[in-house]
């Protein structure tokens, strides 16, 4: 057992922060904040291409696609200190794993590279009106012609939509086989005829949340598919295996530093706020029932980046996880809540009080996280689905 | 950075929970609660031969001079069965005489312990159970070139099987320079010591001690006079952290009986595992004890590295007091009416799990610790990096 990092780990930590407080300036910052086009504007592109002659994106992905070929724990740390700033850098939460495990050479050739330098970005179409914790309910209909799919059907919280530039598509594909063995999965240009993007706005939407704060974001979608034809060839794995494909990469992509993150930094943030501040001559550091639940929300944050840590550990290991994804996608996000349960009930009025409005705490983040703590146990497999797949796959208890 | 097991740590833990798994049996630590020393001899000698009792102990003393994370691992097996023998206390406080005793002192008790000739414990708790000096208030009275002891102690672990204590006393009042404690070694069955049995949730051997005019000198005396304090705190923090271990494997035990029952135990025509109530209790009992490995061998590692941890023992600690209870509970409801049984043998998990959480800490004792280095230095925290001081 290891906990620490090396010095050249430590070494790289810094070079990053140093990086970062040099060149994510405040024109990338505000890029982000508009993020009508997921921020992916020139001055993104610019940093990015930047990040790229450091030799930072894609540490740990193979070389042949474009990556280094290290290691995932320094991949991590870039993540990390990124992530820290609200920028996303080297794919992570791209999808890439499933099409690193199940994907043909032409597929991770073209793909691959791109998504490690933000120029290929998926849009995630699983999730349907019908099917969201139930996903392998999902409708949408694929069928053969020729050496095509023609594609018929309705996703929904396809959250980057808007600007992605492909979509990552679970489709029925045999409608007759039983629900878990008729699903595929395609890889979908945003650009092909048939497919319509309608926004639907979030509860975080008015005002936005401030850059970085929450999981998910203003804006997500519901996109139409109708009549498009995409090759056979932009088949992810097997006909019929998708559910297995998308459940993987899936797995793989539910764990690391913005997943994390995202549910601990108000830890960090309403400890410095109240070491920092008070109302009036009243801080609510003296206060001992404040003390105590603070510092029970401090442990529960250290097993959420030790859970984030055993998840790096065990992939630079080369294993798979059993329930480890899924136990992190449970006690991270169900932590954020009682993060901004408790801040609620440090700052009183002061946490209803949105980005918009001059007497904000921090940007008013706190507020935001009122209704975006919530939204981690949701997105991407609710921790009610988590913990079934923790039973199943973790425990080899029955279905019901 | 792997937090995983090394290969090495997995070969030793394997080889214990092997060991113990043959040599522990329910039967045997139902035969223990009742027998008067609380342990058997046999067993003893036989962890001592395979070099257990000197795992952490420097090489020149007869020990390994392995990390404490490796006697963390060995803990937490003898948790998993609920073994019967005094290694914690053992432990706790040859380790202490190995860090800060004399030349002496160490070639007195240090190889006997490793050879198993030697239980050892400690003894700190007065009538205000709270590990902070200001609760020591037994006083060591000077006499020529050495001290009377007078007062009591409780919860002392062992005491009734060690032929070694370390008791901390007051020697002086606290001062600018030092709490004005002193930490001796005594003989337990020396003149003026007696002890009465107290009777416990955990069926353990625990005493009340009482001192009635107990004389000790400066040969007794480990580390400096009034200045005892700093080696009473990193025994306790040693002795919490290896007690997480213990509880550690006690509850991931006692979840595996839960989770194994739940498979078994037919319900409305099916395993009561399928029931998705039981599956998300099994799953929460997994993330808690998951939880508490994580957090416990991060402070054994941190102290293995020469760094401060009190407050990863804190956290470990709180976190471990919460969540182990809640684990040993939830099997029990998982188990039903038969869990209650005294012919069951459940309630021997939840009985010393229990008994452990209230032991070296309580959750809001850890927590004052964990929000005072949080709050009450300037500076701005950052998870994963050491808190301000």
């Amino acid at each position: 057992m290891d906990f620490g990092y090396t010095p050249e780990q430590e070494n790289l930590r810094r070079e990053v922060q140093q990086f970062i407080a040099e060149n994510v300036t405040d024109d990338v910052l505000g890029e982000l904040e508009t993020a009508e086009e997921g921020g992916r504007g020139v001055h993104y592109r610019e940093l990015i291409s930047k990040v790229a002659e450091r030799n930072w994106i894609g540490i740990s992905w193979p070389k042949e696609y474009g990556g280094q070929g290290g290691s995932r724990i320094e991949q991590y740390i870039v993540e990390e200190e990124f992530a820290r700033v609200g920028v996303a850098v080297g794919g992570a939460g791209s999808g890439a794993p499933a099409i690193l495990a199940a994907g043909t050479e032409e597929q991770k050739q073209e793909f691959i590279p791109g998504m490690i330098n933000g120029e290929i970005i998926f849009a995630l179409g699983f999730t349907e009106p019908q099917a969201g914790a139930d996903l392998a309910g999902l409708q949408c209909r694929a069928v053969r012609d020729g050496d095509e799919y023609v594609i018929n059907g309705q996703k929904m919280y396809t959250s980057a939509a808007h600007y992605a530039t492909h979509i990552y598509l679970m489709a029925r594909t045999d409608p007759d086989a039983p629900r878990h063995r008729g699903i595929s999965i395609f890889l979908v240009p945003m650009d092909t005829p048939g497919i319509t993007v309608r926004p639907l706005w979030t509860i975080q939407s008015d005002p936005p949340a401030p850059l970085g704060t929450t999981y998910g974001m203003a804006r997500t979608n519901e996109t139409f598919f109708e009549d498009v034809r995409v090759p056979a060839s932009m088949m992810l794995g097997e006909e019929n295996a998708g559910w297995y494909v998308g459940a993987m990469g899936l797995n793989l992509d539910r764990v690391g530093a913005s997943r994390y993150l995202i549910s601990v930094r108000r830890d960090e943030d309403i400890v410095n706020w109240v070491k920092e501040n008070d109302f009036g001559g009243h801080s609510p550091a003296d206060d001992p029932a404040v003390r105590d639940k603070l510092a029970e929300l401090w442990t529960e944050a250290q097993v959420c980046r030790l859970m984030t840590m055993r998840s790096m550990s065990l992939v630079e290991r080369g294993g798979n996880f059993t329930y480890e994804g899924s136990a992190e996608k449970v006690w991270a996000p169900e932590h954020g809540v009682h993060t901004t349960e408790t801040i609620t009930q440090i700052l009183g009025p002061y946490a209803t009080l949105l980005s918009s409005s001059e007497e904000a705490i921090d940007d008013g983040v706190f507020a935001h996280n009122v209704m975006g703590a919530f939204q981690s146990g949701i997105n991407h497999g609710s921790v009610q689905v988590m913990r079934d797949q923790m039973a199943r796959r973790g425990l080899g208890m029955p279905r019901g | 950075m792997d937090i995983l097991p090394s290969e090495e740590e997995q070969l030793l833990k394997n080889a214990a929970r092997e060991f113990l798994e043959a040599e522990v049996s329910t039967a045997l630590v139902r035969e223990m609660e009742l027998d008067e020393n609380g342990y058997p001899p046999a067993l003893w000698q036989q962890m001592a031969d395979l070099g257990w009792l000197g795992l952490a102990i420097p090489e020149q003393y007869g020990g390994q001079a392995l990390p404490l994370t490796y006697m963390g691992l060995v803990m937490e097996e003898l948790g998993r069965v609920l073994a019967p023998v005094p290694l914690h206390s053992t432990m706790v406080a040859a380790l202490t005489v190995a860090e800060s005793g004399s030349e002496e002192q160490k070639r007195d008790l240090l190889p006997a312990v490793c050879s198993g000739s030697m239980v050892m414990t400690w003894a700190v708790i007065e009538r205000d159970p709270r590990l902070i000096p200001s609760a020591i208030v037994q006083q060591a009275q000077p006499d020529g070139d050495g001290w009377i002891l007078n007062g009591e102690k409780m919860f002392v672990d062992n005491f009734n099987v060690a032929r070694s204590c370390l008791v901390a006393v007051r020697t002086a009042p606290p001062s600018d320079d030092n709490e004005g404690i002193s930490l001796f070694i005594i003989d337990p069955n020396g003149v003026g010591v007696s002890q009465t049995p107290l009777v416990t949730i955990a069926k353990d051997k625990q005493s009340r001690v009482t001192f009635n005019n107990v004389r000790v000198t400066s040969a007794d005396l480990v580390g400096e006079l009034h200045n005892g304090w700093p080696i009473v705190e990193r025994m306790l923090e040693r002795a919490t952290a290896l007690l997480c271990c213990q509880m550690l494997g006690a509850t991931r035990k006692d979840a595996d009986m839960a989770i194994e029952y739940a498979k078994n135990r037919v319900a409305f025509g099916r395993p009561i595992a399928a029931f998705q109530s039981i599956q998300h209790m099994c799953a929460d009992m997994i993330l808690f004890t998951d939880g508490v490995q994580l957090l416990t061998y991060e402070a054994l590692w941190k102290m293995d590295q020469g760094l401060s941890a009190g407050v990863e023992v804190s956290q470990a600690k709180a976190f471990a007091n919460e969540k182990c209870e809640a684990v040993v509970r939830q099997s029990q409801v998982i188990h039903g009416g038969i869990g209650f049984m005294m012919e069951f043998d459940l309630h021997l998990w939840l009985r010393r799990v229990s008994a452990w959480t209230m032991r070296l800490g309580t959750t809001f004792d850890h927590r004052a610790r964990i929000a005072s280095a949080l709050l009450d230095n300037p500076g701005k925290v950052r998870l994963g990096l050491p808190l301000p001081v």
